[in-house]
């Protein structure tokens, strides 16, 4: 598994159960980024009711979150959510299509409910980067999503691209140190041929990027770095294409973190491996300990026990 | 900021249940299997083969290792040609460590969707596990995946602390005794005061997949099986276990009601051929009581081991001090799925009463009727949640607000080293 | 670069192999006492002195005898960031296991990454070539292993980052 899935697989798999054999049920479970999802059954086993809390939503609701869940699940947005949570979803087991594809996709497109919250600001920035391409200039308006304590996305149309500006901070030297290597080659990679059409990026450590300059209350310190990709009108020339474009930048950090990890795990295979051999080595040095075999005076063998 | 749910990990020898603390079951149930491409090797051997040349670095190479498959998929993958399937963990105990390592990522990322660097997590580990194995894992946790917080739990007190959760547990106690019966082997272990006593646990080799197998031969010496396809035999024996087993009070008077009345009492089971979809179906006899009664007269199943389930519980209970014995008696807790049969607490409880009394008799009479006892309580706890006990019991702990001062932090672990992970506060005690 | 190693390592298979020569050596302080002197250091007469072989600022081997026990402790090369937490890993990661390595030391001597401590015990019941052997297969492979790590790190970093950004194109 190289590349993370969008959707969650949680809510996927529960509900194709539930389908089959509704059953009441009361599940809390996450998703990246600190996203916090609650599953019940509040009223009846056919009805379920899916919240999701998000730590940005205020700023979402900025950038018309409302609008994107409206499109995406129409009827299915409760008009008050459930109290703690953000946005609740009301799924009615006995409207689900029937089996087969269709309930498959159906049941998939609820999976992305993080995804399609979360995809609000850049449908804005895709949108207005149209209008100021038309109108030759202009900046467009420079949207923050606090989407993690420390960390922060930026997105910002220009007359002839939209920036996405990730700040990131590592908790860990390893994974700073790690992390570094990692951003390298983001902005290497770019040279190779095959992916010329690919945005571009940028990583600076501690200096912010021109674009976000001015905002106050920017961290400085070493730790804090800012990844910026540069996406041009190529990316989103067409609806599909900018979905999967915004589907999988907003997995970056996730993404960045997860190989993260499964480089330090293999590290470790390869370190246990190494400590293995130098066992061996050592090994070689001991002298073999003859056992002799002890008799008493009648003739038994002693045993210890 | 709110705190995000504490992930609970128990990873068994056959299934790893994982999920979110504060929810009533696991979020997944799937096997501990891992499919990964590579020569088909020695399990012992342990350590990836290191890339020969690491200079090729234009083409795909260096992440072979991203290349696996857990759980579900795993099993799915393994006809394909270059994966072979591998169970990291054998007897309860990891014995690979690579693949554990990769296991826990992939569950991690895949399926649960979490920042382990966000989360508090919660493992299980088998009794007398030894500490250098809770080291590994504590390394692998913390410096692998920077996890904010852990806690490593004997499996036997987390059965005991969903015991809880019936209404005839009045004090909450973490002393008593835990019948845990999976798919490979039933351990007994006494537990007291959330420490478990090491020397006086016992293993029985009967559980789950034994039960399966011993429907299986009933059924074929009937001769009800000719119907069913070879390959789907065991699964239907399975079936049968699961949906139609119960334990009886007697077995003679049961035989002789099926006899009276074999309508009444034979259920048929109908099957679906996987592959072709045929339609069969099979008569359900005796082996409703029969099958949960190998755990009471092994006899009928194996003749290796002839102990009766209440004499093994009775036989590990004397060997515990005298001073928690009667603790240990009046709270016999059941996890697993093969304790799941009807009745099977109170057939236990029967059983081992009798027993009890007995030697309580025996020790009035050879006292000549001086000394009195007065008496000992035997009480066997089923609850609801006895599938996936331990699993319940994490997730009961973890909810608790305590449970976070409990678990060593990544500043702890970095401050001491993984050693700090060898002791762990018991839940309940006193600071 | 390595027409220096080879001299490097055979200065410091010879000092070694001259070095243990190890006896038997009560504690002269504490009755029925009988610990490495070189780690006790309660009595100067039983320390030899203490010798480092270098093979330039970033790599040295520091060898301090004594007369029942000898401690050697290696500064492995670190040229960079990623090589220096990947060898502090890798020595961590060893140390947590000094259990199965016997004459392995938990805790390097201040100012190197690694130490042995070999005693008389040791020299005793193994053979004190191999043990020599050990070492110097230790020395060249930990350099080797470090390197290896770093390629394979940004072997992977490349493929990731490439992952990544081609899946824009689609």
């Amino acid at each position: 598994m190289i590349l993370l899935e969008s959707h969650n697989y949680i809510i996927q798999t529960t509900l194709a159960e539930k389908c089959i054999k509704p059953s009441s049920l009361d599940v809390q479970f996450v998703d990246f980024d600190g996203v916090r999802f609650h599953l019940s059954t509040p009223e009846r086993k056919t009805s379920l009711l899916l919240s999701m809390n998000i730590r940005c939503w205020d700023e979402l609701v900025k950038y018309g979150v409302d609008d994107v869940l409206k499109r995406e699940y129409g009827a299915l947005v409760k008009a008050s959510p459930e109290p703690d949570y953000n946005i609740s979803l009301e799924i009615d087991l006995e409207q689900v299509p029937p089996e087969g594809e269709e309930r498959e996709a159906y049941l998939k497109s609820i999976a992305l409910l993080k995804r399609n919250a979360l995809a609000a600001p850049f449908e804005v920035a895709f949108k207005a980067q149209k209008q100021l391409e038309s109108a030759g200039s202009g900046q467009g308006e420079l949207m923050a999503l606090h989407y993690r304590d420390e960390e922060v996305i930026y997105v910002q149309a220009s007359p002839d691209r939209v920036t996405v500006i990730f700040s990131t901070t590592f908790r860990e030297e390893t994974d700073r140190i790690f992390g570094k290597v990692f951003l390298q080659e983001f902005v290497d990679a770019r040279r190779l041929p095959t992916i010329q059409s690919a945005p571009q990026v940028l990583y600076t450590t501690r200096e912010p990027p021109l674009e976000i300059r001015h905002v106050p209350g920017l961290v400085d310190s070493e730790d804090v770095g800012y990844v910026t990709f540069v996406l041009f009108p190529r990316h989103f020339a067409n609806p599909a294409v900018a979905a999967a474009t915004i589907s999988h930048i907003q997995l970056f950090r996730d993404y960045l973190h997860y190989h993260i990890k499964c480089s330090k795990a293999y590290m470790h295979s390869r370190m246990r491996h190494r400590v293995s051999e130098f066992q061996k080595v050592l090994n070689r040095a001991k002298t073999e300990v003859a056992v002799i075999d002890r008799k008493t005076a009648s003739g038994r063998t002693m045993t210890s026990r | 900021m709110s705190v995000l749910a504490p992930i609970i990990c128990d990873n068994g020898t056959g299934f790893s249940k994982v999920g979110f603390a504060g929810n009533s079951d696991p979020s997944f149930v799937f096997p501990t299997a891992i499919a990964t491409r590579g020569p088909v090797q020695q399990p012992s051997r342990s350590g990836p083969a290191v890339p020969p040349r690491p200079g090729n670095l234009a083409s795909k190479r260096g992440v072979e290792d991203l290349d696996f498959f857990i759980g579900d998929e795993a099993l799915a993958n393994a006809q394909t040609p270059g994966y072979g399937v591998y169970y990291p963990i054998r007897h309860g105990q990891i014995e690979n460590w690579d693949y554990m390592e990769r296991y826990w990522e992939q569950t991690i990322f895949k399926y649960l969707r979490a920042e382990p660097e966000d989360h508090y997590f919660l493992l299980t580990e088998p009794p007398l596990n030894p500490p250098e194995n809770r080291e590994q894992t504590a390394e692998i946790f913390f410096e692998s995946f920077n996890i904010k917080g852990l806690y490593i739990a004997v499996q036997a007190v987390l059965a005991l602390a969903a015991s809880w959760s019936s209404n005839r547990v009045t004090d909450r106690t973490l002393t008593g005794t835990v019948i845990d019966s999976g798919d490979g082997v039933t351990h007994v272990i006494p537990c007291a005061e959330g420490y478990v006593i090491g020397s006086a646990i016992k293993h029985i080799p009967i559980a789950g997949r034994d039960i399966s197998q011993f429907v299986l031969n009933l059924m074929r010496e009937r001769g009800d099986m000719t119907t069913v396809p070879p390959e789907d035999q065991l699964k239907v024996a399975g079936k049968v276990k699961e949906n139609y087993s119960y334990v009886c009070q007697d077995i003679v008077k049961e035989f002789r009601k099926y006899d009276q009345e074999p309508y009444k009492y034979f259920e048929r089971y109908e099957g679906e051929h996987t592959v072709t979809g045929r339609k069969y179906s099979v008569d359900v006899g005796y082996e409703r009581f029969l099958a949960p009664e190998i755990f009471f007269n092994p006899e009928i199943y194996s003749s290796d081991f002839l102990t009766p389930l209440p004499e093994v519980v009775d036989g590990v209970i004397q060997q515990t001090p005298i001073d928690v014995r009667r603790g240990l008696y009046k709270n016999i807790v059941l996890s697993g799925g093969s304790t799941m049969f009807q009745h099977f607490g109170q057939r236990l409880k029967r059983d081992l009463k009798q027993i009890v009394d007995r030697r309580l008799d025996a020790s009035v009479t050879a006292s000549g009727s001086h000394m009195r006892s007065s008496g000992v309580d035997v009480e066997v706890i089923s609850h609801k949640r006895q599938r996936y006990a331990v699993w319940f019991g994490g997730s009961l702990l973890a909810s608790l607000p305590e449970f976070y001062s409990f678990c060593h932090t990544k500043a702890q672990y970095d401050e001491v080293g993984p050693s700090i992970c060898r002791r762990y506060q018991i839940f309940g005690s006193a600071t | 670069m390595s027409n220096t190693l080879r001299p490097y390592l055979a200065a410091v298979r010879s000092t070694l192999t001259a070095a243990l020569t190890l006896e038997d050596f009560a504690s002269q302080v504490v009755e029925r006492h009988n610990k490495p002197e070189v780690e006790v250091r309660e009595s100067k007469e039983v320390l030899l002195n203490s010798l480092t072989i270098s093979r330039n600022e970033n790599e040295r081997v520091l060898v301090e005898p004594s007369i029942n026990s000898i401690r050697l402790s290696i500064k492995i090369k670190q040229a960079d960031e990623i090589e220096r937490i990947l060898c502090h890993k890798f020595t961590r990661f060893m140390m947590q296991r000094a259990e199965s390595f016997l004459v392995l030391r938990r805790k390097p001597v201040q100012g190197y990454d690694i130490s042995f401590l070999i005693t008389n015990n040791h020299t005793d019941t193994m053979l004190k070539h191999k043990i020599v052997d050990f070492i110097i297969q230790f020395m060249e492979e930990v350099d080797k292993e470090i390197s290896e790590m770093k390629l394979s790190l940004n072997a992977r970093a490349r493929v990731v980052a490439e992952s990544y950004l081609g899946a824009f194109n689609s």
